[in-house]
């Protein structure tokens, strides 16, 4: 985990001595008592342990569906007791971060993921409070002040991760904003199992729960379930793009760092996370062609990098799932633009990404050459070869120190 | 017209005139229910109904089982017949059989649909509570006969299904019976949590929006889980063609494993997950010969002592390449072909210790490459015949293979009735003959030429 810095040392602290501030000055507005309290503070606390799989990467914790029920469950039909949902909401999260912190976890991640959590349950509150009162007229206000109230805490709980990763990683920020976005089915199955306990429990008691928790189970384990196979996928993938490595057809461990790089060059560039992936997987495919070096006649017969180019894709096209990437990797050797010709609108930026990619870890790693005289090279031919855009994105790669140089 | 488009038009005939009798029946002592509550209900049926698709190997229970009998309790005893048999109306006319023109089909799914939703519905009725409003005290009665209902609802499909497949493809492929008892379990959960639903209706509706929404949620999660499997199979097989495009006389052998791993699999009662994985193990375990010389693994005869290493050396390179791969793990010396035992001996590269027994899932793989290796023709002679190969199995078992499993394979394939290799008893006698020198280690390295070890030394020894 990285190093944090004073600044973010001291941010958790004084979000912890904020928090205990608010549960004292609501602590004695309230008219709830503090078994209540406490008793919905520590199932926030410890369901803030069990996490849903994201993509993102984002904490998405059953945190969520516990906060959401408490304004629904602390309160009556023309409102929630907002001094007793602060109290539960500043004591829960409290304990939650320090649970966390016991069990062995620390850093950026949990603290921001606390501060953030924190302050969009208390927006959520607001809102939903304000709304029922609102809506008080009718039988399905408080579920329309609910949906409204959960769209509002998504936004800003989703766009404030954004910004904060923005601010560590430097990605871009419409990635990461789509990334983010893009975990809704698993937020809003927080969401909803968590309203739904609140808004049946008055009515089915006990039932609430086996209502409630068998469909959430079920999203639960679609969820677990895809992140295990995106893994495995990924892996396949990888394994199947070192075999001209592994047969000394191709530089060892070139596949793995043009990827790295591709995908560092493409998130630079404010692709969004479905390009990325095309990129990525492309990156990593990018030379499975030189397994039909194989054959010697071939070998013989001499090649150019568009047969190569060509076989790759022939074999990649093989896979349904993977036709777009095998296009990408039949145009990577395609140069930006011809002598004479104007540029090919047509030749997709992900193909050029991996050219300069691809080229740039060949100038580092098989050549010795250093970041700078590898980027040199890059600029040099931004003539025809290299889209200057790509190349541009390189630099502020490099830039960043994203990039491994050169093996010592 | 032939004997067969007349049977298929007899059984559209039938199974409708099924349909439209339980239909007629519930119309007559049912009435609708209110279109408010009824049109959720068969807007998510005719949706599930449109979009099925495949969560794992065997389909343990529909979703539209939960929402037909969700249906059911929340149409109340007055109506959940005829709501639910319309719903099975509508819903097995999809718009891809409109564009495709197929009408037989969909007739014979009405027909099931309608007959199996009125069935459930009548076993449902006696449990339910009359009048829209009910209280918490009806919930138990009403869950328990939603339970009960979908255990019906799953027999009554299967039947009918298995019935119409048997007609419509002239084969026996479901075995229902044999599949209720894994469905019992997931039916009677579906069904449960159907009854949950309908039952939460009828105590606070206002909730229902929000179970519909979760489900939702829950469906878009199986399917892009659906879309992943599905890309992962598509991937692999697509590579594995790409590979076997080199080599004419192992073309279809990795499909052919497999096949025979899923087989053995199911004889030894793997099930979802587990039988996916045995699937893609099998289907990438010869991945390695990418990285082999094309021109070895074509070679007729003998390989030299250069050449022989060449090919040693695919061992260990896809040992490399499959480590990478986390559930490949256990399976990984199998898959390069290393000689490891079912006892334990022999030489096995990393993650084999001697004597350590290799997981039943690498035993299933030994067991089918081996069969695939000796039941067809290889470049250097005539594939053997399937009794031969069954004899050898069994010849190695306990020090070379699991006898378990490779009496898993022999009675799957008894059961099938399917053969493979050579047929006649000439071709027998033959390969006979020139197998016979190998006994034992035809079955060690089914990938390439891997020559007796005797002959191979004499090899070298004539080349020094």
């Amino acid at each position: 985990m990285a190093e944090l810095s004073g600044r973010e040392q001291l941010q958790p602290v004084l979000w912890a001595i904020g928090m205990v501030a608010v549960f004292f000055l609501s602590v004695g507005v309230t008219d709830y008592g503090v078994g209540v309290i406490v008793l919905w503070a520590g199932i926030v606390a410890v369901l803030g342990l069990f996490e849903v799989p994201a993509r993102s990467g984002n904490r998405l914790s059953f945190a969520f569906a516990a906060a959401v029920a408490v304004p629904v469950v602390v309160g009556d039909s023309r409102g929630s007791d907002l001094a007793a949902v602060f109290c539960i909401y500043s004591l829960g999260y409290l304990a939650g971060w320090m649970l966390a912190r016991l069990g062995g976890k620390d850093g950026h991640e949990l603290n921001s993921a606390a501060i953030r959590n924190s302050l969009g349950a208390a927006l959520y509150a607001f809102i939903f409070d304000g709304l029922t009162a609102w809506f008080s007229f009718s039988a399905t206000g408080p579920l329309l002040a609910f949906s409204l109230a959960a769209l509002g805490w998504f936004v800003f709980e989703m766009g404030l991760w954004a910004l904060s990763e923005y601010g560590s990683d430097r990605l871009s920020l419409r990635y990461l904003a789509i990334l983010a976005f893009g975990d809704w089915p698993a937020s809003f199955s927080l969401f909803i199992v968590g309203a739904l306990a609140g808004f049946s429990w008055g009515a089915l008691r006990w039932w609430t729960l086996l209502v409630a928790l068998p469909p959430f189970a079920f999203a639960y384990v679609a969820f677990q379930r895809t992140a295990q196979a995106q893994a495995t996928y990924d892996q396949t993938i990888r394994a199947l793009a070192r075999i001209p490595e592994v047969a000394h057809l191709s530089p060892d461990g070139h596949s793995d760092r043009t990827a790295g790089l591709a995908i560092a060059i493409a998130q630079e560039m404010g692709m969004t996370p479905q390009e990325v992936e095309q990129v990525e997987y492309a990156a990593r495919m990018h030379d499975i062609g030189r397994i039909t070096l194989n054959e010697p006649n071939i070998l013989k017969a001499g090649f150019t990098d568009g047969d190569i180019a060509q076989w790759g894709s022939e074999i990649i096209a093989e896979a349904e799932y993977l036709r777009e990437v095998a296009q990408l990797v039949r145009l990577q050797h395609q140069p930006y633009r011809r002598p004479g010709e104007r540029e090919d609108p047509e030749l997709p930026m992900a193909s050029k990404i991996i050219r300069a990619a691809s080229a740039f870890d060949h100038a580092v790693h098989e050549r010795r050459f250093s970041a700078l005289e590898a980027l040199e090279e890059l600029h040099r031919g931004i003539a025809y070869d290299y889209d200057p855009r790509v190349v541009e994105a390189v630099r502020r790669v490099v830039d960043l120190g994203l990039v491994p140089t050169a093996a010592a | 017209m032939k004997a067969r488009d007349k049977t298929r038009i007899w059984l559209a005939v039938v199974y409708a005139g099924l349909g439209l009798i339980a239909l007629g029946v519930a119309a007559v002592t049912h009435q609708f229910p209110d279109l408010i509550i009824w049109l959720p209900f068969a807007l998510v049926v005719v949706f599930l109904e449109w979009r099925s698709f495949e969560i794992n190997d065997h389909l343990i229970g529909s979703p539209s089982v939960m929402a037909i009998l969700a249906a059911i309790v929340a149409f109340g005893p007055d109506s959940a017949a005829l709501g639910v048999a319309v719903i099975g109306l509508i819903s097995p006319f999809r718009p891809v059989d409109f564009k495709q023109r197929r009408i037989i089909v969909p007739l014979v799914n009405l027909g099931q649909l309608v007959t199996t939703a009125v069935a459930a519905a009548l076993v449902v009725k006696p449990f339910l509570a009359h009048g829209q409003v009910w209280t918490i005290s009806a919930f138990p009665l009403a869950v328990t006969g939603a339970a009960l209902g979908s255990l019906v609802y799953v027999a009554v499909n299967l039947g009918l299904v298995n019935l119409a497949v048997r007609v419509l493809y002239q084969q026996n492929t479901i075995r229902p019976w044999s599949r209720m008892g894994s469905m019992v379990p997931s039916s009677v959960m579906l069904g449960f949590m159907g009854g949950l639903v309908g039952a939460t209706y009828h105590v606070e509706p206002n909730v229902l929006p929000l179970v519909f929404g979760l489900l939702l949620v829950g469906y878009i999660g199986v399917a892009s889980y659906s879309q992943l499997r599905e890309a992962h199979e598509g991937t692999l097989r697509g590579f594995i063609k790409a590979l076997e495009a080199k080599d004419l006389y192992t073309r279809g052998h990795t499909e052919r494993v497999a096949y025979f791993a899923q087989l053995i699999g199911e004889e030894l009662r793997y099930r979802g997950t587990a039988l996916e994985r045995l699937r893609w193990a099998a289907l990438i375990h010869d991945v390695g010969k990418l990285a082999v010389p094309g021109e070895l693994i074509r070679k007729r005869g003998r390989l030299n002592e250069q050449e022989y290493n060449e090919v040693q050396r695919h061992a260990h390179v896809v040992e490399d390449i499959l480590a990478e791969v986390e559930f490949l793990r256990p399976m990984v010396e199998i898959a390069s072909g290393h000689h490891s035992r079912y006892d334990g001996t022999g030489y096995g590269g990393s993650g084999h210790t001697e004597g350590e027994v290799p997981s039943q899932e690498a035993c299933i793989l030994a067991v089918a490459d081996s069969f695939d290796a000796m039941t067809s023709t290889r470049s250097y002679r005539m594939a053997l015949t399937q009794e031969y190969a069954f004899e050898e199995l069994r010849h190695h078992c306990g020090t070379q293979f699991d006898p378990v499993v490779v009496e898993a394979l022999i009675s799957a394939l008894t059961r099938t009735g399917e053969r493979y290799g050579s047929p006649s008893m000439d071709s027998e006698v033959l390969a006979r003959m020139i197998a016979e020198d190998k006994v034992g280690i035809e079955a060690h390295g089914p990938h390439e030429p891997h020559l007796p070890h005797d002959q191979h030394q004499s090899e070298l020894s004539s080349d020094g």
